[in-house]
């Protein structure tokens, strides 16, 4: 029964691509980022808020970064708006950095603007 | 010129309202995966039927009730996907992740669509229950397989890179 054994193949190569695929870092929560807190100051270059997340891009001593905030309710409920991160502005952000050797991508837990505090996860301490 | 027309996309104010809500962007997300379940649901033991698997049961029940099931799927897949898409139009036109993925549902598509002509051309309704399928459709079914798994790895794929 060529066929069959045609279609049996079939199915070990798509599964073996998933089990490939289910190797890739996950991008969701924290698992992709270092278990070590992390602190950084820079100033705010760009922003775009909105699902899934939102992204700050900041200047630190001419070096571009991403701060990856929260998604919308997360930042509203602590008043983290887009008036607020305006170009030019100094930020400093508590967090996560990317595990990725070089990646200069954190995730926020804390941001500090104008010494005003906004606890984006106030479960976790930042 | 593109690139100003996916801005006006995002600035569209249903589709600033998506990408500011609570509630309606996770649930348009699991209008695209509901889609996409049923799609590729229906499609995996209809291609598979074709090629050779469960012969002992009539290819035009797999045909007559997953085509159907697939294409609703598909519909719900591209209705929420434009509607994911534009909340961030520019970065996704820009990324190569999901051009190769527009590319790979094209595929699929016009696949399906020449599979069902053929489909009809070779009147697979009065073929003998066990036999098997001519090549051309074999080769449409392991073709429309690769097409539909592909463009589902690198949509989830879209979202990590």
């Amino acid at each position: 029964m060529p066929h069959v054994r045609f279609t049996y193949l079939l199915g070990f190569a798509v599964l073996a691509a998933f089990l490939a695929a289910s190797a890739v870092h996950a991008h969701h929560g924290w698992a992709w980022a270092t278990d070590e807190e992390f602190e950084i100051t820079g100033v705010i270059q760009s922003v775009r808020l909105g699902n899934p997340h939102g992204e700050v891009t900041i200047d630190v001593d001419g070096e571009e970064w991403v701060v990856e905030v929260g998604q919308p309710w997360r930042n509203d409920r602590v008043g983290l708006s887009a008036e607020m991160l305006i170009q030019g502005r100094e930020i400093t952000v508590h967090g996560h950095r990317s595990a990725k050797e070089g990646e200069r991508l954190i995730k926020a837990e804390r941001v500090v603007i104008n010494e005003e505090d906004y606890d984006l996860y106030p479960g976790r301490t930042s | 010129m593109i690139e100003q027309a996916l801005v006006s996309v995002e600035n569209l104010a249903f589709v600033s309202a998506l990408r500011n809500s609570t509630y309606m962007y996770p649930l348009v997300n699991a209008g695209h995966i509901l889609g996409i379940s049923m799609l590729v649901g229906g499609i995996v033991p209809l291609d598979l039927r074709l090629l050779g698997l469960w012969r002992h049961y009539p290819v035009m029940v797999f045909v007559d009730v997953l085509r159907v099931t697939s294409a609703i799927g598909l519909g719900f897949a591209v209705v929420c996907g434009v509607l994911l898409f534009a909340t961030a139009a520019v970065d996704y036109a820009a990324s190569l992740l999901f051009q190769a993925k527009m590319a790979l549902v094209l595929l699929g598509v016009s696949n399906a669509l020449i599979l069902g002509r053929v489909l009809k051309r070779q009147d697979i309704r009065s073929f003998p229950m066990k036999a098997p399928m001519p090549f051309s459709l074999r080769a449409g079914a392991a073709l429309s397989l690769v097409a539909w798994l592909s463009a589902l790895l690198l949509g989830r794929l879209l979202g990590y890179f």
